[in-house]
């Protein structure tokens, strides 16, 4: 890793691997997950049977209705509950497999804060992200300044770093939680609908953010959200989950067919492609 | 996750493991009784050539000097008693709360009873310390290893607070007048145990604490300082302080009942006191006027309480006294002033009413 | 963008012994027994290289024997408490909490009691009971306080209530069956009191394994700071940073209930100071518990120091409880600082 600006993924992949596949760098491979399943009756499944995969430098929107298995797809892709059956590969390594530090210094996980008990200055919270490279108590050398300004610079909150967390406004919190993220280093960067509390102008600013990041740090980002138009004009790949099923998995222009979408979405729905190549969903009146 | 799984047993082997070791070793430690520094001699002890041991009130052997000079009271009655003995120029120092007699309360304080102050008590450089069955005995025990003897007292019966009057009096090299005084004693004593010979225990209520209600047992030393006085208990209980319930009184409906308040009080007042009082002023005791105040000098082991004795004695059975319906002015023990009161006379129940 | 650095936290160490010196020596100096200063380093001096016959044998007393325990433990006391307390704070996230919430020292005062009923006059019998009586509470707590597998802050807290109340009641019930003196004792014992005379003749040893305990116990909660730090922003977050949540809030849960044990079983219940010596140690260094730790340590030795040698002296040659002391002093200070959270 050279000395470059920006920040990219910590761990490197093995040498001497260029001729040999490489595998993608996240790998969901017929995924699932059932709550309490127990021998009486059949496990209830909430998200079945998943398949996709995402490379460097991609992003990748997770969609679908409500209690369609979104978060729990999210769940499995942070390693936080370990699939039923299948497997979930970052870098070709099992996620559930690796220990907590080794998965806190590939994967990010983005989401929205909870209350901060103490006053943190937002150096402070941002060089916590620093915390899976190293021994547990230590103390953060030139190198984790380093990074952590990095970080706060790639999202534009530098000039931020000396301000208290609780006088932050809530896009410029979102923006330092994904500088902590950022700090981490990871290969894998997910985001759980981070677009919520955002006016249009702080979403588009975000995935534009999130595009930038992915190409220059050649991060993977993984993005359930409930944006339509957001996701078909920002992702390289579109997972539509339905019912705890995976509908279809695909570019936003193979995924976007219209009696796909209204069955899914339960709305009057209209798809037109724009002039780039990529769908614009649109609400057909209310009669 | 795996790694999850392998820290959970570790840590909660590891973590039963380490309290166990550690309460062993807190028990082994706190048990460990090995001699301390071995130079700390006293150097009164250096200085005084004469010591003898002498066995104390809780079997402890004492090792205390021949000749005292200066002795430190950690407790009221011992200093009652030293005053008695006419040893005051020997006490160099006594409790917050000896006040008997007012002349105690000018001589030096080391703190309470319950923790005294040991270096106010190191700084009166005294030869021995007597304590009584108020102070706490690890206070004993501190003293000791300070290399300040201590002579412990704890007399369970009256009878037993005279032998235990004397053997302080030889200790303190006052022998002879130990003798006189504890002599004097044993004679009221003697006296009052004759006049009551062939009359029936008066069943009496000892108010302890008014609210909640708190009586005495049978084993007791104010039990026993009743018995001398003709009267028990009306709770035949081994228990040493009941708590009882007002029914239990109702049912059991004693023939007197003695209070003894902080402060002076007549009988008279006493009486009024349980007579504006809800429960109380319907038992019969307090119908008839039988309410006895008595000083709080019976529960105290000290030569005072002789005199409370001979009051309740009288309150308990007048008849027994022949004409003496009043305190007896003869019992002359100059050094003593009682703080005890008149005793009632149960033909006034009619006027007090 | 100044981080933490190991200098700071020495510099910052460093001062604050140098105030608990101070407080040391004024300490040393205050106390019934009239000595001087000069005689007190003449002791000192002599005590240090081994000359005991030079020392008159009443100021061997009072320095060695009397004084100088009553400050470790002083310092123990005050060390334990203000540990404990940062580590249930953190745990209970609560920066108003206090070490005896969980009902440790309910348990170390109704082992106390049962210590008086059982065996009464025995050497070392209550301290050992009181201890015994906290590791009890701690486990029971710990069980109760679970859910889904580990520690959840809330219901710690309504274990840790009704173990308290549970424990209190039997406290009560049987302090009915004491008899004055011993009730007395009690009374004092529950309010905080450094004034009884160690419970052992091996005063060194018994020190020293006090001591040793509260370094076991104080650097295990110290190694979890950083993952203190980050537990404090989210346990969910500080999950997704790779602590191990689960780990941490049992090494500081049994730590700091292990230090409020060795705390009580030697003094009673001294209020305030766990709760109130973390607070006023963030205040002035921060919420970074790899510096409010130790500072909170040496803080809080400073606090009781200074309480109990104004026990010993205010309305001397009559001790006043620490723990009374602590309240007079805690109780308005509390107060002030509730007060500016609200506002």
């Amino acid at each position: 890793m050279s000395g470059m600006a920006g920040i990219g993924p910590a761990v490197a992949m093995p040498a001497g691997a260029t001729e040999a596949p490489k595998p993608p760098r996240l790998n969901a491979e017929q995924a699932s997950f059932a709550y309490a399943a127990t021998d009486k009756s059949a496990p209830k499944f909430a998200l079945s049977s998943t398949t996709f995969t995402a490379d460097q430098r991609e992003i990748v929107a997770i969609l679908g209705p409500n209690a369609s298995g979104k978060s729990t797809l999210m769940k499995l892709l942070a390693g936080l509950i370990k699939p039923l059956s299948g497997r979930i590969e970052v870098d070709g390594t099992e996620v559930s497999e690796m220990d907590l530090k080794m998965r806190a210094q590939r994967i990010a996980l983005v989401q929205q804060e909870s209350e901060l008990l103490f006053p943190l200055r937002v150096w402070e919270y941002v060089l916590q992200g620093r915390y899976p490279h190293g021994r547990s108590l230590r103390f953060e050398s030139e190198e984790d300044c380093l990074l952590a300004g990095n970080a706060l610079a790639q999202v534009g909150a530098h000039a931020l770093r000396d301000r208290w967390m609780e006088q932050l406004s809530g896009g410029e919190k979102q923006r330092v939680i994904l500088a902590r993220a950022l700090a981490q280093q990871p290969s894998l960067l997910l985001l759980d609908e981070p677009t919520q509390h955002l006016d249009i102008g702080g979403k588009v600013e975000l995935l534009r953010r999130l595009r930038k990041l992915a190409d220059e740090n050649r991060y993977t980002v993984v993005v359930v959200t409930h944006e339509l138009n957001l996701a078909a004009e920002f992702s390289d790949r579109i997972v539509l989950l339905h019912n705890g099923k995976c509908l279809r998995v695909g570019t936003a222009a193979e995924v976007y067919q219209r009696e796909l979408l209204e069955e899914v979405f339960q709305a009057p729905l209209d798809v037109e492609i724009r002039r780039n190549g990529r769908p614009r969903v649109l609400l057909r009146g209310v009669e | 996750m795996r790694g999850d799984k392998k820290f959970r047993r570790i840590e909660e082997w590891v973590a039963t493991a380490s309290a166990i070791v550690l309460v062993v070793c807190f028990i082994a430690t706190s048990a460990h009784a090995a001699p301390q520094n071995t130079a700390r001699t006293n150097a009164a002890e250096a200085k005084s050539s004469a010591m003898r041991t002498v066995v104390d009130d809780n079997d402890r052997k004492v090792t205390v000097p021949m000749e005292v000079r200066r002795v430190v009271s950690l407790a009221p009655n011992l200093t009652e008693a030293i005053y008695a003995l006419g040893l005051e120029d020997k006490l160099v120092g006594d409790t917050d709360v000896c006040d008997t007699p007012p002349a105690a309360k000018l001589k030096p304080h080391v703190g309470g009873t319950m923790n005294p102050n040991l270096e106010a008590i190191v700084a009166l450089h005294p030869d021995l310390v007597v304590a009584g069955a108020i102070n706490q005995w690890d206070i004993e025990r501190a003293l000791e290893h300070l290399g300040i003897p201590v002579y412990g007292t704890d007399p369970q019966t009256v009878e037993g607070m005279l032998a235990s009057t004397r053997k302080v009096a030889n200790i303190l090299g006052a022998d002879a007048k130990g003798a006189e005084v504890v002599g004097q004693l044993q004679t009221r004593l003697d006296v009052l145990k004759a006049k009551l010979a062939d009359r029936p225990l008066a069943h009496v209520l000892f108010v302890v604490w008014m609210d909640p209600l708190i009586t005495t047992g049978q084993d007791t030393f104010i039990a026993d300082a009743l018995k001398w006085a003709g009267a028990e208990s009306v709770v035949m209980s081994s228990q040493k302080w009941p708590h009882l319930s007002f029914e239990e009184v109702v049912r059991v409906q004693p023939e007197y009942i003695v209070l003894t308040p902080d402060h002076q009080e007549s009988n008279a007042a006493g009486l009024a006191d349980l007579r504006s009082r809800n429960g109380w002023k319907d038992l019969q005791a307090v119908e008839e006027g039988h309410v006895v105040v008595i000083s709080a000098a019976i529960n105290r082991p000290s030569p005072g309480m002789i005199d409370a004795i001979e009051q309740a004695a009288h309150a308990f059975h007048p008849e027994a006294f022949g004409s003496d319906s009043t305190q007896s002015e003869a019992h002359a023990e100059p050094q003593l002033e009682s703080t005890v009161q008149l005793n009632v006379n149960s033909e006034c129940a009619a006027c007090v009413h | 963008m100044r981080p933490l650095t190991p200098k700071r936290i020495l510099w910052t160490c460093g001062w604050l012994t140098a105030l608990l010196f101070v407080a040391m020596v004024v300490a040393l100096r205050m106390g019934a027994y009239p000595i001087s200063v000069p005689d007190i380093v003449k002791a000192l001096f002599n005590g240090a290289i081994g000359h005991w016959q030079e020392i008159p044998s009443e100021h061997q007393m009072v320095v060695f024997g009397l004084r100088l325990p009553r400050i470790a433990l002083e310092i123990l006391v005050g060390a334990s408490l203000s540990v404990a307390g940062v580590g249930f704070q953190a745990l209970l996230r609560n920066p108003l909490a206090d070490p005896y919430v969980l009902g440790v020292s309910s348990g170390a005062a109704l082992g106390a009691i049962v210590s008086l009923i059982a065996v009464p006059h025995t050497p070392g019998a209550i301290q050992v009971a009181a201890f015994l009586g906290a590791a009890v509470t701690i486990a029971a707590v710990y069980f109760l306080g679970r859910r889904g597998g580990q520690l959840d802050s809330a219901t710690l807290l309504l274990a840790g209530i009704a173990a308290t109340l549970f424990l209190s009641a039997a406290i009560i019930c049987l302090m009915t069956t004491l008899t004055g003196r011993d009730l007395r004792g009690m009374a004092f014992w529950l309010m905080g009191d450094l004034s009884s005379p160690p419970p052992v003749t091996n005063v060194v040893g018994w020190l020293g394994f006090l001591f040793t305990v509260f370094l076991i116990a104080s650097g295990a909660i110290y190694t979890t700071s950083s993952d203190l730090n980050l537990i404090l922003t989210g346990e969910e977050e500080a999950r997704h940073l790779g602590v191990n949540v689960r780990r941490v809030k049992l090494v500081v849960y049994v730590s700091a209930s292990i230090l409020t044990g060795l705390a009580v079983s030697v003094s009673g219940a001294v209020g305030f100071v766990g709760l109130l010596v973390p607070h006023l140690m963030r205040m002035l260094f921060g919420t970074d518990h790899r510096i409010l730790i130790p500072a909170s340590v040496i803080g809080g030795a400073i606090a009781i120091v200074i309480a109990d040698t104004l026990a010993r002296t205010v309305v001397a040659p009559t001790e006043v409880p620490v723990g009374a002391m602590t309240a007079l002093a805690g109780a308005p200070v509390f107060i002030y600082l509730m007060r500016r959270r609200v506002r």
